[in-house]
């Protein structure tokens, strides 16, 4: 009686996600942290392990690791402390790790964000500040491994969910908030392809309606939201697999290849680590002074939703634009600037949503490296409103040509282009007399009650003055003329 | 030359009548007889000479700007960096290696004038105490050849013995500068842990570790632990507390009540001699209006393992570093990455270093921590707890140094525990992190000789001071 289905089941995630953050520094010595510099440059005698140094904690590292325990209302810990995690590998410059085991800096806390159209809550277990290892590589040569030891020493944080998440998509979704808030919190560029953030997808596959969790198999080092998305996906079917055929398997680590879209086995429960994790005599315990961490809460950056209320309440934006501008903390941030200068939000709001936004989507370029100067949009947006181009023949026409021309003046260009409503009004006399002399039928019928012919003569005269006619002025005019 | 203070040997230099080149010249001479000792593993002739050719120089075109040490000269232990100088930790595994940075504590040293003439032997990773666990073989005493000198400082105990350089910096850890100071007949001291920065002292146990001095004249240590003392950006665990003015603020007529642990003089390993010979000193501070005032100490027994259980904890981690990836010892014809790791440590360490690994690597291992490792650490907090409420009723603690004499090169105990349990009197200040300081007995029937140690409250080291000049008055 082997009639159980993939979709009895559902599969179960926590992830172990690995925040690299923007500090200046590393994590314990004054070296740069900065990424793609040449191999082994930003390396002083402590990065390196030199006998006789000593790690110093960075402040900017606990600044930041804190910045997202309150963002995540994580509970911070008023005493917390490093420990040394004992393994040797060859881009392990100490031997150990300095990580936080036993009190990291905050615990509990969770993250909200929207999956498939609903709002999924996902609990935090804790975060911890740790640092990175170095980087080898085995492949650049068949007869030696590379190290790179730049990287090792670069401030980490690491969130540790509960077993959350319930589908490869909300493990994508859930991804791409924490890149979005990362942004939003200034404490990672949040790249996940330069590695500055990757996650470890601990992934275990249950009946629906089970309480229980199943055996679970670790993914490590994933650095992408699809490949986080394809890992459990694939992860979720294995399991499903053996589960369906009875057979029982162990905890495993797992290794993700992108390529061949397979998760293969790194190592077993026999060769497992024993880290012997001990305090870090190094390193005293941290003891957080309330009226520091008062200060930071004083001082938080908007997330990504308090954003969107500030858009609607503060600038009276609709909710679609808001959305759209906070998106991504680069758009908001731009709209705020340009928001100093141009006060019709409104107007504002939709040139960016409706022309910037999709040409950053397709050039590919920032928003920040500017598909338009600030002065240039604020000039496009006041010859809309000065009534100078009709909108639709601005958004149409003007705006694409201003980018295709950047060099070219504005106005200018307008002229060169036709664009520009006619300051004299004048000439729309002569257009009206001539339409109600070429369709003396329609006028005759107009005057007799058929009021809705206007939007006949409306088109009519739209199509003469090729655009340049206020319709406003023009419909004034046009009545009078009708009536007389 | 020799127990002439700076202070001395400054007005000399004041006046013409010495240069530092002759005195630095008098003690490479030194160097050059004592050779047989094996107490430098490495001499900075040259560059001493030119440097003190410098500090001539200077004094003659600005003796206003004098450093404070100028005219001193100095040894270091060979777990001391010292910019572009070898440092090894007397051991292969880092034979050949050289700094490329200095310790805070030589940086200090040299910005007041100081000069360093040299590295002094010691015991491997500074682990042991006879220095017979150096891969340059073991340093004699310079009273008796075939004997100890002690250790781990063994080296920098017989560079001030044997009229080397005025000041030996040492490293104590469990004893390693007083005991050997004590067998060598110098006075040495471990000022409080956080007192001098770690920064570019090659770590044995980080939470035990301290920088120490070895010297013949009180008011010179004071002087020198107030250069090198002090917070430091590389080191977090050093203390911010302001560096009082030790050198200056000595007072031998500041009486103090003195705790007598008596537990500790009755010791059953205890010698009679030392004994007896300790006790006529703390009569003649009594005499000198000192009161004397009995102790007990409850938790004697747990010194001992509580200290090794912890300081190898730390040490096995402290030397994971050393894995021939990026410097030292690195073993020839590996097959793959773990032969490397195990042969060049297999090859690199010494056999006292590797027991002292293993021991830490089990006390941390998963199934023991909280038997071992995290025992100790509440033990730890114990004796601290018990010495605090000493220092209610008492200014400063009086105990042996060590219980015997040192012994004969060679005739080291085969069971180490019975080396360690030896440490069980110089352990104590590291397990509480306070400063100690031994003062020297004088030579007993043997022609050997120990010392009185001196503990007192953490940052409280002026107290051991003004004892220590008040007994050097006496002599």
């Amino acid at each position: 009686m082997n009639s159980i289905k993939i979709s009895d089941y559902e599969v179960v995630v926590g992830l172990e996600v690995h925040i690299q953050l923007n500090t200046n520094s590393k994590a314990f010595a004054r070296d740069l942290n900065r990424f793609g510099d040449n191999p082994n440059t930003n390396i002083s005698a402590i990065t390196l392990a030199h006998p006789g140094t000593l790690p110093k904690a960075n402040k900017a590292h606990i600044e930041k690791a804190l910045l997202l325990a309150i963002a995540t209302q994580s509970q911070i810990n008023p005493t917390h402390q490093f420990d040394r995690k004992n393994y040797f590998y060859p881009d392990l410059p100490k031997g150990y790790q300095i990580t936080q085991d036993r009190y990291p800096i905050c615990e509990g806390g969770h993250i909200t964000f929207e999956s498939e159209g609903r709002i999924k809550k996902v609990r935090l277990h804790h975060i911890h500040m740790e640092e990175d290892a170095g980087k080898s590589s085995h492949d650049l040569s068949d007869r030696v491994s590379m190290l790179d030891y730049n990287r090792a020493g670069t401030p980490l944080v690491e969130m540790v969910t509960e077993p959350d998440l319930r589908s490869p998509q909300e493990v994508h979704d859930f991804m791409a908030y924490m890149q979005k808030l990362v942004r939003y919190l200034g404490i990672s560029d949040g790249n996940m392809e330069e590695g500055s953030m990757r996650c470890d997808c601990n992934v275990s596959i249950r009946p629906k309606g089970s309480t229980i969790y199943g055996e679970r198999c670790e993914i490590k080092n994933v650095n992408s939201k699809k490949f986080a998305k394809q890992a459990v996906a694939y992860e979720f079917k294995r399991q499903y697999k053996m589960v369906s055929k009875g057979v029982v398997f162990s905890k495993q680590t797992l290794n993700f290849n992108p390529e061949t879209g397979v998760t293969t086995p790194l190592r077993s429960k026999e060769d497992a680590h024993d880290y012997r994790y001990f305090p870090d005599p190094d390193l005293p315990p941290i003891l957080l002074a309330p009226e520091y961490i008062q200060t930071l809460r004083e001082s938080m950056p908007m997330l990504p939703e308090q954003y969107v209320e500030h858009l609607t309440s503060k600038y009276g934006l609709n909710e679609y634009n808001s959305k759209e501008l906070t998106r991504e903390k680069a758009f908001a941030d731009f709209f705020l600037r340009l928001a100093q200068k141009e006060h019709d939000y409104e107007l504002l709001a939709k040139v960016i949503v409706n022309k910037i936004l999709p040409e950053v989507k397709d050039s590919g370029k920032s928003i920040e490296k500017q598909v338009v100067s600030d002065e240039r949009l604020l000039e496009f947006i006041g010859l809309i409103k000065s009534k100078k181009v009709a909108p639709s023949v601005a958004n149409q026409i003007l705006f694409p040509a201003m980018l295709d021309q950047s060099n070219v003046n504005l106005l200018e260009l307008a002229g060169r282009l036709n664009l520009l409503k006619s300051e004299d009004q004048g000439f729309l006399g002569d257009i009206l007399d001539d339409i109600l002399k070429n369709h003396p039928e329609e006028l005759e019928k107009y005057r007799k009650g058929n009021k809705a012919l206007i939007g006949f003569f409306m088109g009519q005269a739209m199509k003469a003055a090729k655009g340049k006619a206020d319709p406003k002025l023009l419909k004034t005019e046009l009545v009078k003329k009708l009536n007389d | 030359m020799e127990n002439q203070s700076l202070k001395e040997i400054q007005l000399q230099l004041s006046r013409g009548k010495i240069s530092v080149l002759e005195i630095v010249a008098n003690y490479l001479k030194k160097i050059e007889s004592t050779k047989d000792l094996n107490i430098y593993v490495n001499v900075f002739k040259d560059e001493a000479i030119e440097k003190a050719k410098a500090l001539d120089q200077k004094y003659k075109d600005t003796p206003e700007q004098m450093g404070r040490l100028f005219g001193m000269v100095i040894s270091i232990k060979d777990v001391i960096c010292y910019k572009d100088h070898p440092v090894t930790a007397a051991s292969k595994m880092l034979s050949g290696f050289e700094s490329m940075y200095s310790s805070t504590a030589v940086e200090r040293l040299l910005k007041e004038d100081a000069i360093i003439i040299g590295t002094t032997n010691c015991d491997e990773f500074a682990m042991g105490s006879s220095n017979e666990h150096s891969y340059y073989g073991p340093t004699k005493n310079a009273d008796a050849p075939e004997y100890i000198p002690g250790g781990s400082s063994g080296g920098a105990a017989v560079s001030v013995q044997a009229g080397t350089c005025s000041i030996a910096l040492g490293s104590d850890t469990g004893g390693s500068v007083r005991q050997p100071a004590s067998f060598c007949n110098v006075i040495g001291m471990k000022p409080t842990y956080g007192r001098i920065s770690r920064h570019g002292l090659i770590a044995y146990a980080s939470s035990f570790d301290q920088i120490g001095l070895i010297g013949t004249v009180t008011e010179d240590m004071a002087l020198v632990l107030e250069v090198i003392s002090g917070s430091d950006e590389y080191d977090s665990t050093v203390s911010r507390n302001p560096v009082p003015g030790f050198y200056q603020n000595i007072d031998i007529d500041q009486k103090m009540k003195v705790g007598v642990l008596n537990s500790f003089f009755e010791h059953s390993r205890m010698n009679a001699e030392i004994k007896i010979k300790s006790k006529a000193v703390l009569e003649s501070l009594q005499e000198a209006g000192h009161e004397l005032v009995p102790l007990d100490f409850k938790s004697i027994d747990y010194l001992v393992p509580c200290y090794y259980v912890l300081t190898t904890a730390e040490a096995s981690s402290n030397l994971s570093r050393y894995d021939g990836v990026k410097y030292g010892h690195r073993a020839q014809n590996i097959t793959d990455l773990e032969s490397l790791y195990k042969r060049s440590r297999t090859e690199g360490f010494g056999m006292e270093v590797k027991r002292r690994i293993m021991l830490g690597t089990f006390v941390l291992s998963s199934g023991y921590y909280d038997a071992y490792f995290e025992k100790a650490q509440k033990i730890r907090k114990i004796v601290k707890d018990e010495i605090d409420g000493l220092f209610s009723k008492v200014d400063v603690i009086a105990l042996p140094t060590s219980m015997d004499y040192p012994w004969r090169i060679g005739d080291e105990n085969q069971d180490p525990v019975s080396v360690y349990l030896s440490d069980v009197f110089t352990v104590i200040a590291n397990l509480c992190g306070i400063p100690a300081l031994s003062y020297p007995l004088g030579y007993g029937s043997e022609n050997m000789s120990s010392g009185i140690q001196l503990m007192s409250n953490s940052f409280e080291e002026h107290h051991l001071f003004n004892l220590s000049a008040l007994l050097q008055n006496m002599a």
